[in-house]
């Protein structure tokens, strides 16, 4: 339902008129960083999010029949979730490579981890208030926390694994959330 | 900035992050969360440092990755116990390496003894080139023999720089905890019986007493740190933790600093005597358990000892040439 018109189809007489380019202009001024901070959140990659928003806006400034469309706002930010759940497709697919290939690499050579590179101080005390904070939380909070946010399992994937139903799920990765945040900026600005 | 305002936007914000996370998420929460952002500055940038925050998190490095994965994803009685990482990896080793036993060694040179004083620190360089800085007031007993070089921490703190030696393992023992190298340096430090072990370069194997390598049958296990990792042996609990150091800060002492990562009071002040011209008594046994993050100069014991009643509820007082800390009531 969400799919696009071809970008740079020919035989319309408003795709790319001035007036629709203003129209797009002004979306970016007004949601360019609620955009990105969408696309961030999806994508776990700044560069990556706007990356994809520069994407996005191409596809509006070549939008078959602009006029046909109720909110130009709600469908720049569909386009944008579209492209987000194509490029986590796309990572998807690279890393199940990779871990094959690491997992031939290991059982011929090595199975231990590589070493760390070097870290700064600041990331390390971060780190170490992190596992502080989730310690001060229920396990099941930061059993979901860990799970999703730093493991990259699906909501429905952890669900399925602590037995949950996927809104638990998301409580307690909110609640872990906050909690970490607010920890980590204590650590910034005591 | 009222402060329960921020917490209640922050936790907004997060809500928000795991909505907006669903790939399945409908088109109606797009529109909500827009309106949301747009009702209040404040509620972008909130939500902007909840998802820098996720995104640190979801691009960690492997190790440390794993540290949160094994403390925290991996539930039931193991949890936040010592957990053998790779049983599959040590049996492998042993493999390669052939059989040694762990403990059961038989010295067939006679052990060589190093002492140090309080406030003395010394290099050492072992028969077969390794080296050792050895700290204040440590005691190390070597014993080298054909098939392994063996040495003891009897107390205090040492860091080893080892020769590899795939015939021969250097196997560094400290109280009840056993770390063997697998090409490295790394430094361990024993207070009594606790002990902790930070791998500032290459990989070691550590294993409890009694526990070799890749069977776990016993209740003990091994672990293996890597380079960056901090491993620390509770005596209390028999449970080892893992977190993160640095090159410098395992190595700090060595430069006449000490260094502490969430360690007990007691442990810290038993190490901070291998280095005080006084001696420093903790009179109050509820004092030892306070935790202490920080570093401390070893020519400045004085004024951190003069500064410590900022940091925490106790009292320091001075009794016959010994530096008393107590609960602030006592008389």
């Amino acid at each position: 339902m969400d799919r696009l018109g071809k970008a740079g189809d020919a035989g319309t007489d408003v795709a790319g008129s001035p007036a629709h380019a203003v129209q797009v202009a002004e979306l970016f001024r007004e949601h360019n960083r609620a955009l990105i901070a969408f696309l961030h959140c999806r994508l776990n990659s700044q560069s990556d999010a706007q990356e994809l928003a520069q994407e996005a806006y191409l596809r509006m400034l070549t939008l078959e029949h602009p006029e046909q469309v109720g909110s130009l706002r709600a469908y720049l930010f569909r386009i944008a979730a579209n492209l987000a759940v194509d490029r986590l497709r796309m990572r998807k697919v690279r890393n199940d490579k990779v871990r094959d290939d690491m997992l031939i690499e290991q059982s011929t050579e090595d199975l231990h981890l590589a070493p760390v590179p070097e870290r700064h101080v600041s990331t390390i005390e971060q780190w170490c208030e992190l596992r502080r904070a989730l310690r001060e939380l229920p396990a099941k909070t930061s059993q979901a926390f860990v799970m999703h946010v730093i493991e990259g399992r699906d909501f429905n994937v952890v669900a399925q694994t602590m037995k949950l139903s996927e809104r638990m799920v998301r409580y307690h990765v909110t609640n872990a959330l906050a909690h970490c945040r607010t920890r980590v900026d204590e650590l910034e600005m005591p | 900035m009222d402060k329960s305002m921020d917490e209640k936007i922050l936790h907004t914000a997060a809500d928000w992050w795991t909505r907006l996370r669903d790939p399945n998420g409908a088109g109606a929460t797009m529109e909500q969360w827009l309106e949301w952002t747009s009702a209040d500055e404040r509620h972008l940038e909130a939500f902007e440092r909840v998802t820098e925050l996720g995104n640190q998190l979801g691009t960690l490095d492997d190790a440390t990755r794993q540290q949160f994965v094994r403390e925290f994803a991996r539930p039931g009685p193991v949890r936040r116990r010592w957990i053998p990482l790779a049983a599959a990896a040590s049996a492998a080793l042993a493999l390669v390496g052939g059989y040694f036993a762990w403990n059961g060694f038989a010295a067939n040179t006679a052990p060589q003894v190093y002492v140090n004083a309080v406030a003395q620190n010394r290099n050492i360089t072992l028969p077969d080139g390794s080296t050792v800085a050895l700290g204040g007031a440590s005691t190390l007993t070597m014993r080298f023999s054909h098939g392994e070089r063996h040495v003891e921490l009897g107390g205090g703190e040492a860091f080893f720089q080892v020769v590899h030696n795939m015939q021969r393992p250097f196997v560094v023992t400290a109280g009840k905890v056993s770390i063997r190298d697998v090409g490295t340096a790394f430094d361990v430090r024993r207070t009594g019986q606790r002990v902790t072990i930070a791998v500032t370069q290459g990989r070691v194997q550590i294993a409890d007493h009694g526990g070799a390598p890749g069977s776990n049958a016993t209740g003990t296990g091994s672990l293996e740190a890597v380079a960056g990792q901090l491993v620390s042996y509770d005596p209390a609990t028999s449970a080892m933790s893992i977190g993160s150091i640095t090159p410098e800060q395992a190595t700090a002492w060595r430069s006449d600093r000490l260094e502490f990562i969430n360690e007990p009071l007691g442990v810290v002040i038993a190490n901070v005597n291998r280095y005080s011209t006084r001696p420093v008594h903790i009179a109050d046994a509820d004092l030892e358990t306070l935790t202490y993050t920080g570093t401390i100069k070893t020519g400045a014991i004085d004024s951190w000892l003069d500064a410590l009643p900022q940091v925490f509820p106790l009292r320091v007082s001075e009794n016959a040439g010994q530096v008393i800390l107590a609960n602030p009531e006592r008389k």
